[in-house]
C-alpha cells in the first residue's frame, strides 16, 4: 500500500491519448496539436471530432458530425417538462445538472457510446439557452439547423444572430475549455464509468464536479472581485489591504502550470481585443496580484490561470456571470464523453483505499443505556 | 509521479473515520470503532446514520430529534414531484432517483455540505424510490405517514400498507449492513465532487450515478437474477457447472478487499434463513458448490461469498422487488456517502490525480480542412 497523498496529487489515475497538461512547458495538447495550432482556426466541432474519432475530420465527415449534432439539440417531452418545473431562480448548474440527467433515462442500462456522446454534447446548450430565457419571461427559442455549435448556442440565448466576432470568440473559449487532462470532473466521469454505469451518470456527475468553486465555479469570482477593485488605480491599494485579510486573489494559481497557461494567453490576447474597458482594469490586477505572491512566495510559480482572462471573454460575448460555469461544461462535455468512452475500452473499477484514522474496536452501548 | 496501478488499487486516497474495511481479518468497523455485528443488533438504521456523521450514537432525545428532522424533510418539493411525474414510468430507477433527487437539491446559491442537509437528502430517498415503484405499477404515489421508521416508511410508501414488523426488520438490517464501505466507487465519486467545494447535492448525485454500475451497485440484482435462473436446489449444480464452463462470472462471489467471509454476507446469511427459507436453501447449496468450483479452478484465491449473495435473498424475503434492489442499495449508502463528503469538507483539497500520455508526440500541425 502506497503513502496517502492528498488530493491525489501525482497519482498516475490513467492512461490517456485525449490531452496532455504539459505543465513545465505551459502546454496543452489535444492528441498531438498544441492548443495555439487549434484554437483560432478549428471549430468546436472538429474539436469534438478528433476528441471522440482520434483524427481531425475531413470536410465530408465534418459535415455528417454537425448535422448529427444539429439534429440531436432538441429536449425530450420529459426535460421540458422538468426544465418547466425547476425553480426560476435556481442556479443554472442545479438545472443543466437535473436536466441533462431527465435527458438521459432509459429503461435499460446501455454501454457508453459515441452517440450518446453526440446527443449529450448536442443538448447542453439547448438546457442553458432555454434556462435563461425562462427567467428572463421569454419562450425558448427553436434551434437552427443551419448554424454552427457555438453560433447555434448564442441564437437560442438571445433569440438573434450574434456577430461573427462574437461567435468566433466563443467558439474559440469552447475549443480552449474542451479538455484539460485528469482535472476533477473529468476523473468524476471517469470514476462513474468504471462501475460499468451510463454514459448520462457520468456527466451527471462530472457537471456536479464542476459546480464547486475550485474546479469550474471561480470565473464569476473573478468578475466579483475585479467590480470590487473597480479602477486599475484602486489596483495597489485594495490588494495590498485585501492581503492583510487574507482574502484570495481570484484567477490564480494552478496545481500543475509552472509556467503561463497556453489558455489564459489566448484568452487574454483576445479580451484585449474585445473588451478594452474590462482589460485595462484587468491588466494592472494581474501585473500587481503576480508581483505581490511572488513577494509573499518568491518560491512558487504563481501565473495567472484560464478563468481570469476567461471572465472577460465570456463578458464581452455576452453571457452573464451565472453562466460562465455552465458554459464551461458545455465546453467540456466533448472531453467529459471522450474520457468516458477512452475508460470503457479497457476498464478495471476504480476503487482506491483509504487509511482508518479512527477509533480501535469498542462496544456499542444499548439505546436504553446512553447518557 | 508513480506507476500506473489500474483502478488505484492499493493507493491510499483519503484518511477516514467512518468507516473501516479489514480486509485481512474479515472485519467492517463503522466510525467510533464498532463492528458491525456488535453494531447491527443494537443500532437500527436511523441510529447508524446519527453515528456516521455525528461520530456518537444518539441518545433517545437526539434520536428522536433526527426522527423529527426526518420527517420533516420526506416530502418532495413541487418541482422535484412535477419532475417524477414527466418521466417514462418504466424508466430505469435509478435514473429516476438520480433525476429527482438532483431536481430536489437544486438551490438558489450554493451551500456548504451539512448534516441537515445530509438529514434532508436521506430522508427524501425513500419517497423518490417508492414514487418510482408506483409509477412503474402506474398507481398514484402514496404520501410518506410521519409515524413510521425510515425503513418501514418507504414500504409504507410503496404498498400502502403498514408492513408486518419481520419485514421491516430484515429491511432495516439491510439499511444499517450496508450504510457504509470505505473507500468504495460512489464513495469516491462522492469526495471527489465535494473536493471541488461542490455542494451535497451534487455529491449524491454522483455516487448515485457510480451505484448504478453492475460492477458496483448492480451485484445484489444479479445474484438475485442468479439464483431465479437456477430456480432449484437441484439445478444449482448443472447451472454453475454449465457457467463456469461457458466462463460467466458468478454474481455474488469475490471481492477486491474482503480476504475472508464477509462479516455483512455472514448476518444475512443468518437472517435468510427466517426472511425467505426457501429461497435460503437454494442460496446455501448454490454457495457451497460456487465456493468449491471456484477454489478448484483457483486454489490461490480467496473467493468469499459477498454481501450482494446474501443480501439478494434477505431483500426477498422482505418483498422488495428486484428492480428496485440497487435503488435500496442507495438508500442505504446515502448515509455513508454524505458521511463522507461531511468529513472531507474538514481538510478539503481538489482531487486532482495525475495521467499517462499515451497519444501522438505533441507538436504535429493540423492540416487546413480542405487538404485532410
Amino acid at each position: 500500500m502506497s503513502e496517502y497523498v492528498p488530493g491525489l496529487e501525482g497519482i498516475v489515475a490513467a492512461q490517456t491519448s485525449i490531452s496532455l497538461v504539459d505543465g513545465a512547458n505551459g502546454q496543452l495538447v489535444y492528441r498531438g496539436y498544441v492548443i495555439a495550432d487549434l484554437a483560432e482556426d478549428m471549430s468546436f466541432e472538429e474539436v469534438a471530432h478528433l476528441f471522440w474519432y482520434g483524427r481531425l475530420p475531413k470536410r465530408a465527415e465534418l459535415d455528417g458530425l454537425a448535422a448529427q449534432l444539429s439534429e440531436s439539440r432538441a429536449l425530450t417531452e420529459a426535460a421540458s417538462a422538468a426544465l418547466a418545473a425547476l425553480p426560476e431562480d435556481a442556479d443554472p448548474m442545479d438545472v443543466l445538472r437535473s436536466i441533462v440527467s431527465v435527458q438521459g433515462i432509459s429503461r435499460h442500462l446501455e454501454k457508453p457510446t459515441l452517440e450518446q456522446a453526440i446527443h449529450a454534447t448536442a443538448s447542453f446548450p439547448t438546457v442553458l439557452a432555454a434556462f435563461h430565457r425562462r427567467r428572463q419571461g421569454l419562450g425558448p427559442v427553436k434551434p437552427r439547423a443551419d448554424l454552427g455549435h457555438a453560433a447555434n448556442y448564442l441564437y437560442m440565448l438571445n433569440g438573434a444572430e450574434s456577430t461573427p466576432e462574437v461567435v468566433r470568440a466563443l467558439n474559440t473559449y469552447m475549443v480552449l475549455l474542451a479538455d484539460h487532462g485528469m482535472n476533477a470532473s473529468t476523473f468524476t466521469a471517469r470514476v462513474i464509468a468504471s462501475t460499468d454505469s451510463d454514459m448520462c451518470s457520468c456527466l451527471v456527475g462530472a457537471i456536479g464536479a464542476l459546480k464547486g468553486p475550485a474546479h469550474g465555479g471561480a470565473p464569476s469570482a473573478v468578475l466579483e472581485q475585479l467590480e470590487q477593485i473597480g479602477t486599475p488605480e484602486n489596483a495597489e491599494p485594495w490588494m495590498r489591504e485585501a492581503r492583510k485579510h487574507k482574502v484570495k486573489f481570484m484567477g490564480f494559481g494552478h496545481r500543475i502550470y509552472r509556467v503561463y497557461d497556453p489558455r489564459a494567453k489566448i484568452l487574454k490576447a483576445m479580451c484585449e481585443r474585445m473588451n478594452p474597458k474590462f482589460f485595462a482594469l484587468a491588466s494592472q490586477v494581474e501585473e500587481t496580484a503576480l508581483r505581490i505572491l511572488h513577494e509573499e512566495h518568491p518560491e512558487r510559480p504563481q501565473s495567472t490561470n484560464v478563468e481570469f482572462y476567461s471572465a472577460g471573454v465570456l463578458q464581452a460575448i455576452g453571457l452573464p456571470k451565472e453562466y460562465f460555469t455552465p458554459t464551461f461544461a458545455a465546453s467540456r462535455v466533448a472531453g467529459w464523453t471522450a474520457h468516458v468512452l477512452e475508460q470503457v475500452v479497457n476498464n478495471r473499477i476504480i476503487r482506491p483505499q483509504s487509511e482508518y484514522v479512527g477509533p480501535e474496536p469498542r462496544k456499542p452501548v444499548p439505546l436504553a443505556e446512553r447518557g | 509521479m508513480t506507476e500506473f496501478s489500474p483502478g488505484l488499487e492499493g493507493v491510499v486516497a483519503a484518511e477516514t473515520k467512518v468507516s473501516e474495511v479489514d480486509g485481512a481479518n474479515g472485519r467492517l468497523i463503522y466510525r467510533g470503532g464498532y463492528l458491525i455485528e456488535d453494531l447491527a443488533p443494537t443500532a437500527n438504521y436511523e441510529e447508524t446514520a446519527y453515528l456516521l456523521w455525528n461520530g456518537a450514537l444518539p441518545s433517545r432525545s437526539q434520536l428522536d430529534a433526527l426522527r423529527q428532522e426526518m420527517v420533516a424533510a420526506r416530502r418532495l418539493k413541487d418541482s422535484a414531484r412535477a419532475t417524477l411525474m414527466a418521466m417514462d414510468p418504466d424508466t430505469d430507477p435509478m435514473d429516476t432517483l438520480r433525476t429527482v433527487l438532483s431536481a430536489q437539491g437544486a438551490t438558489k446559491t450554493i451551500a456548504k455540505p451539512s448534516v441537515a442537509e445530509a438529514v434532508a437528502l436521506t430522508a427524501v430517498i425513500p419517497t423518490i424510490v417508492a414514487g418510482a415503484y408506483r409509477r412503474r405499477q402506474k398507481k398514484d404515489l402514496i404520501e410518506p405517514k410521519d409515524e413510521l421508521s425510515h425503513a418501514a416508511n418507504l414500504i409504507w410508501m410503496m404498498e400502502g400498507k403498514v408492513p408486518a414488523t419481520e419485514r421491516v426488520h430484515w429491511l432495516d438490517q439491510y439499511l444499517v449492513l450496508l450504510a457504509d464501505h470505505g473507500l468504495n466507487a460512489s464513495t469516491f465519486t462522492a469526495r471527489v465532487i465535494a473536493s471541488t467545494g461542490s455542494d451535497l447535492a451534487s455529491c449524491v448525485v454522483g455516487a448515485i450515478g457510480a451505484l448504478k454500475g453492475p460492477a458496483h451497485g448492480g451485484a445484489t440484482f444479479a445474484a438475485r437474477t442468479m439464483l431465479d435462473s437456477i430456480g432449484s436446489v437441484e439445478n444449482a449444480e448443472p447451472w454453475l457447472i454449465d457457467a463456469h464452463a461457458r466462463h460467466a462470472r458468478f454474481p455474488g462471489f469475490g471481492h477486491r478487499v474482503y480476504r475472508t467471509y464477509d462479516p455483512r454476507a455472514k448476518i444475512l446469511r443468518e437472517m435468510a434463513k427466517t426472511a425467505d427459507p426457501k429461497l435460503h436453501q437454494v442460496a446455501a447449496h448454490t454457495e457451497e458448490l460456487a465456493l468449491k468450483i471456484l477454489h478448484d479452478a483457483h486454489p490461490e484465491r480467496p473467493n468469499a461469498t459477498n454481501v450482494d449473495f446474501w443480501a439478494s435473498v434477505v431483500l426477498t424475503g422482505a418483498a422488495i422487488p428486484k428492480e428496485l434492489f440497487t435503488c435500496i442499495f442507495a438508500t442505504s449508502r446515502v448515509a455513508g456517502w454524505t458521511a463522507h463528503v461531511l468529513e472531507s469538507e474538514e481538510d478539503l483539497r481538489i482531487i486532482r490525480p495525475a495521467s499517462v500520455w499515451l497519444g501522438p508526440e505533441p507538436g504535429k500541425k493540423p492540416l487546413p480542412l480542405d487538404k485532410r
